[in-house]
């Protein structure tokens, strides 16, 4: 099986900028050669300092759904773009039970929350859903990002039954992880050792791979100027 | 006191959420049909290891997305372009494409379909919301924004003056409306919702209106050149009828019923 390289899933360098801004020029270098999954790769993502990092399960939880709709609508959209149809019968099987694995996070996730849900963001996923090379590249790096949140934020969480509920999320994001990657041919698992991430590490990637954008302002309270 | 604010704001955070986990948790552990021992009982009759935590939550079942049929995909223009006949950057030019409309909002395009040049850069094949109707244009990909999908349609009948909605296919709203004269007749054929104005002064639109890439052929004089739009009425009475410049007028009750089941992007039918 051929070694899964950060930089080949990364080609247009939004999470290497997002790694530099946040740990330094040499440490988001150093990653371009990293073979990802590696223990050093990802104790180079964590954050300074974990003191620092205070998240309620409220924070955990609303980050959560964020993440949660970013991969549902990545795998949503690029069904409705057509992408998925196009792929072989394998990757269509595998793109369309994440898919809905996710949906179903999501909606488990807002009703939790319930009136503590966010708006709905708007996502721009540029060209990374529209041809199938790049978007099993993105799923490799979201799914296994994910893991890395979920392995970092749990032992942060203080609600034992809330931590067992995403326990049961993090197993099945970690066999999405490890189904995407055999499907790009990389090693399934490729460290005996999976290294955390903190929230904010992954908040900070997410920012700059600049997947999430503004709602498009298609509203105002203009006099209208139709022909009546 | 910011301090003591924000430590009883936390506060409150989380007892909302202790809430809402425990009530989710308690729906879960009844839909059970046959729940588990009591954890005491269990561990002192076995002496094995403690039991699971009951989750706070477990998702549902995951659905699959049905058929994509009655999608439609739009995107915001996110910097103003040249749409060209073909998708190549040497391609005649059919029309600008402003990244604004001129009621100020961000200007939106409905995407007709995918292709890449021969340098592999993807173009996109977009409605333009310029006479003559139904005139279509290549821009670069990357002048537009994120795609947003829509799952409606609204069919306007210009001779039964009547809309209808449909969401995935299914009829969900339906009203009388006016249209234009005969003079002035709403032009026909496949357009989109491009913006949504609301809470401005001007009873003769009514409380909300749509904008559409439909565009009068003889009211070009029209202040903005001319858009047909949909919209509510300070005359009630007219509709249904033949009585606008070309804009679709219906009752305010409607229009507000309209507005919120219909999104940005939807396609519209005028025939």
């Amino acid at each position: 099986m051929t070694e899964l390289t950060f930089d080949a899933l990364d080609r247009d360098e939004a999470l290497t900028e997002a790694i530099g801004e946040l740990f330094g020029s040499t440490r988001a270098r150093f990653l371009r050669t990293a073979t990802l999954g590696s223990a050093a790769m990802l104790s180079t993502l964590m954050a300074p300092s974990e003191a620092a990092a205070k998240v309620s399960d409220l924070d955990i939880l609303i980050f959560g759904l964020r993440f949660e709709r970013l991969q549902a609508t990545f795998y949503t959209q690029a069904e409705e773009l057509g992408t998925i149809g196009r792929m072989s019968a394998a990757k269509q099987e595998w793109a369309r039970t994440l898919g809905a694995h996710e949906r179903a996070h999501v909606r488990i996730i807002k009703q939790v929350l319930g009136p503590k849900v966010e708006p709905r963001p708007f996502f721009d996923f540029g060209e990374d859903n529209e041809t199938g090379a790049a978007f099993t590249r993105t799923a490799v790096a979201m799914e296994d990002l994910t893991v890395a949140l979920l392995t970092g934020v749990m032992p942060k969480v203080r609600d034992r039954r809330l931590a067992a509920a995403l326990f049961g999320l993090l197993t099945v994001e970690a066999r999405h992880a490890a189904w995407a990657r055999n499907i790009v041919g990389a090693a399934p698992a490729a460290q005996a050792f999976d290294e955390p991430r903190t929230l904010q590490s992954v908040q900070g990637a997410v920012a700059r791979t600049r997947f999430v954008v503004r709602q498009p302002r298609t509203s105002a309270k203009r006099r209208p100027r139709f022909t009546g | 006191m910011p301090a003591r604010r924000t430590a009883r704001k936390a506060a409150g955070a989380g007892v909302t959420l202790a809430a809402a986990v425990t009530a989710v948790a308690v729906s879960a552990v009844a839909l059970r049909s046959s729940p588990p021992a009591p954890p005491a009982a269990r561990s002192a009759a076995t002496g094995g290891p403690p039991p699971p935590v009951v989750p706070a939550f477990a998702p549902g079942a995951p659905r699959r997305l049905g058929s994509t049929r009655h999608v439609s995909v739009w995107a915001p223009v996110q910097r103003s372009a040249a749409a060209r006949a073909a998708p190549a950057a040497a391609a005649p030019v059919v029309a600008p494409l402003s990244s604004r409309t001129p009621e100020g909002t961000r200007n939106t395009v409905a995407v007709l379909e995918r292709r890449r040049d021969r340098s592999g850069a993807p173009w996109v094949r977009v409605a333009l919301a310029v006479l003559p109707n139904g005139t279509t244009g290549w821009v670069p990909r990357a002048a537009l924004g994120g795609y947003g999908t829509v799952h409606t349609r609204l069919d306007v009948d210009l001779d039964r003056m009547r809309a209808t909605l449909y969401r995935d296919g299914r009829a969900v709203f339906a009203a009388a409306v006016g249209v234009g004269t005969a003079g002035s007749p709403t032009p026909t054929g496949r357009f989109y919702v491009r913006n949504r104005l609301s809470r401005y002064r001007s009873p003769a639109y009514g409380p909300v209106a749509f904008g559409t890439s439909a565009r009068s052929p003889t009211a070009t004089d029209w202040p903005a050149g001319g858009f047909v739009g949909i919209h509510g009425t300070d005359r009630p009475d007219l509709v249904p009828g033949r009585i606008s410049h070309g804009c679709i007028r219906m009752r305010n009750p409607d229009i507000l019923e309209l507005a919120r089941r219909m999104p940005v992007g939807t396609p519209v039918t005028f025939h």
